[in-house]
């Protein structure tokens, strides 16, 4: 799962990101209107932090812009401004929640995961694909109640495939949202990664589905 | 003088007509007593011609040849003079002879009509002399006097008297006529002075019904053309009316700016010290929760009160409720909550969409936060007394409150339960509003089965 912030205080800018990383995300950051605008409706984020205060270009503008350009990302509204009339202008943008300054990191990774889950079809924040569960909250996996120790970058792509599993997942697009923008992209460590992952979860979750990319059935393993 | 100052600066049309009254009754006036004048010389002018012709006639008589002892006088040819004490009277003499020696005319009686020069004062001798004296019984005489000169029969002197009163008389019939007249044309001057006033008076009339309007929050500006007397007086509103908005609205931008600033920072703090040993941690988390909810708090009522006193404006509750509704769905949208809200149509609020906005925003998150699946809104125009007034109710299905805290619940920042999110101002926030605005805030219990919060803010009647 791959994500944005666009928040101009460097200082919140940073806790966020790395609260974020830690949960098991790549994260990219902007830190004013014009640069976080641009990301947003060019990199394929799976949800976005907004802080409407932003320098250069405000944060409902860039909402407006994205959900005109029919950019659908789900967006967190962050702002100190906690008017209802402040709420509903946001919302009417298109935001998808909205958190108030000052705030818990925990609260806003919770909104964070909850909203993923709506994205994607979720009602619990446990994805269970046959015998492997994925607790987004605690971020750990287990394959029949056994816990199963994974990386960052493993949990990432498990996570995302089992978000979206019933859909096949090109490389492309797991590339696109496993990885922040700074990453050097190798379409090869994919498939390292998904050996290992094989490896570790001992079971035949994971199905490659030849020229179009990875597969994983909501009933689990075949 | 005194008096009249008041009365000037009461009204201006009381005092443009206070100044017609004073100048039309000074003129009539004026004019009046110039034509009772002009009225009375020309009356006593025709008296005194008629009184002229006797005594000439009676000269003719005087001068005819033979002796002016034993001439017969008096053939006038008028009743009167031989009416006694009729008022009418003639008699002949010279200046110095002895009563008995005089002609007089029957109606006299044997008195006499006094001479108007005394005897012996030939300084006016030859002139025609008038003039009043009190003659028979005291009545008052018109009186023209001539002497006669018959050289070596001595001079004689003719009187003719008339009854001052018949000049009087007409001089007075004039002046009643002439009182009438001027007084229906005093009262006529008047409806055409109030007449002019209103019609002269009519655009400051505009004038003060488009002011109104604004207040009211009917307009946003004084609109229409104005006389060039008071135009730039609408424009200077107009720019005063610009002035105020500007200032309110950098206030609120001030306002929002602060809250930004300080709530920035304070993130950092409660994000930083996440990792300090827990006990730090959370005395720095509750303390920030208590600033974050007295920086709301206070900024809430700077704002509320520096747009207190400012001219109002009209705002249709049904948008505000509907977005509110929008945005609440989304928010408690993992929460399977129906919230209805039924707004009567030409429901208007006297107030600032912003701060209704915060209200019913209170209102249906606090209903949210406790409802089990409902929360209804209604909202309604009720008049009290004449005044115009919005009744907003929020029902939910919660637990609701007993009647002893429904009260200490209004206090400020009560909360009762200390486990729901939020910080307990939103209703002391709403109450706080609410009577800025000259409303009330009210808890009851709910058909529903949970808390019945009543909101009644001022309205629109129009």
């Amino acid at each position: 799962m791959r994500l944005l912030v666009v928040e101009d205080d460097k200082h919140l800018n940073r806790q966020i990101v790395t609260a974020l990383e830690q949960a098991g995300y790549a994260v990219d950051k902007a830190f004013d209107g014009e640069e976080g605008g641009f990301l947003g409706e060019t990199e394929p984020y799976d949800a976005i932090i907004l802080d409407l205060g932003l320098p250069k270009l405000d944060g409902v503008s860039v909402l407006t812009g994205w959900r005109r350009a029919g950019k659908r990302t789900p967006v967190i509204i962050l702002t100190a401004r906690d008017r209802w009339s402040d709420k509903v202008q946001g919302f009417d943008a298109g935001a998808d929640d909205y958190v108030t300054k000052p705030f818990h990191m925990e609260e806003l990774l919770a909104r964070v995961r909850a909203l993923l889950r709506r994205a994607t079809g979720h009602a619990s924040s446990e994805l269970v694909c046959g015998s492997v569960r994925l607790d987004t909250r605690s971020g750990r996996v287990s394959v029949r109640g056994a816990p199963v120790k994974l990386t960052s970058h493993e949990y990432r792509l498990l996570s995302y495939l089992m978000h979206h599993a019933g859909r096949i997942v090109s490389r492309a697009e797991l590339t696109e949202h496993l990885y922040d923008q700074d990453f050097d992209r190798d379409s090869n460590t994919i498939e390292v990664f998904i050996g290992r992952l094989r490896k570790k979860l001992g079971v035949d979750l994971i199905q490659t589905v030849r020229g179009l990319g990875y597969l994983i059935e909501p009933k689990g393993e075949a | 003088m005194k008096a009249f100052r008041s009365l000037a600066s009461g009204s201006i049309a009381v005092r443009l007509a206070a100044s017609a009254l004073f100048w039309s009754f000074f003129i009539l006036l004026t004019a009046g007593l110039i034509l009772s004048a002009l009225y009375r010389d020309t009356t006593e002018r025709a008296f005194d011609a008629r009184l002229l012709a006797y005594a000439t006639d009676l000269a003719s008589d005087l001068v005819a040849p033979g002796n002016p002892e034993e001439r017969e006088f008096g053939a006038l040819g008028d009743p009167r003079f031989n009416l006694p004490l009729s008022g009418w009277y003639w008699q002949v003499g010279r200046p110095d002879a002895a009563p008995r020696d005089i002609r007089s005319s029957r109606s006299l009686f044997g008195a006499q009509i006094p001479g108007l020069v005394p005897p012996g004062d030939d300084s006016r001798f030859g002139e025609v002399r008038k003039g009043y004296r009190s003659g028979p019984e005291g009545r008052t005489l018109r009186l023209v006097e001539r002497d006669v000169d018959l050289g070596e029969d001595g001079r004689y002197v003719v009187r003719v008297a008339g009854p001052a009163d018949e000049i009087d008389g007409e001089v007075r019939r004039f002046t009643f006529a002439l009182t009438v007249t001027f007084l229906l044309l005093g009262v006529a001057l008047g409806l055409t002075t109030l007449l002019q006033i209103r019609f002269g008076l009519r655009p400051l009339m505009r004038l003060r019904a488009a002011v109104s309007a604004v207040r009211r929050g009917h307009a946003d500006r004084i609109g229409g053309a104005f006389p060039e007397d008071i135009a730039p007086l609408a424009e200077e509103l107009n720019l005063l009316l610009d002035t105020n908005r500007e200032i309110l609205e950098r206030a609120r931008t001030q306002v929002g700016n602060l809250a930004h600033a300080l709530k920035t920072p304070l993130s950092v703090i409660v994000n930083e010290v996440e990792a300090a040993p827990e006990e730090i941690a959370s005395r720095v988390r509750e303390q920030a929760t208590l600033m974050r909810d007295q920086v709301n708090y206070h900024l809430d009522r700077a704002r509320a009160a520096a747009l207190a006193g400012t001219l109002g404006t009209i705002t249709e509750v049904a948008p505000v409720v509907a977005a509110l509704t929008r945005t609440f769905e989304k928010i408690y949208r993992d929460r399977d909550l129906a919230i209805a809200s039924d707004v009567a149509p030409g429901t208007r609020f006297r107030g600032e969409r912003q701060d209704l906005e915060e209200m019913i925003g209170n209102l249906i998150d606090n209903g949210c936060k406790w409802a089990a699946r409902r929360v209804q809104l209604s909202a309604l125009p009720v008049s009290e007394g004449d005044r115009p007034r919005v009744r907003i109710t929020v029902d939910d299905d919660g637990p609701g409150l007993p009647e002893e805290a429904r009260a200490t619940m209004l206090k400020r920042g009560q909360r009762l339960d200390e486990t729901k999110p939020g910080s307990g101002l939103g209703l002391s926030i709403v109450g706080d509003l609410a009577a800025l605005y000259r409303g009330s805030l009210a808890l009851a219990h709910s058909p529903l089965g949970g808390l019945r919060v009543i909101l009644e803010l001022p309205g629109d009647g129009a």
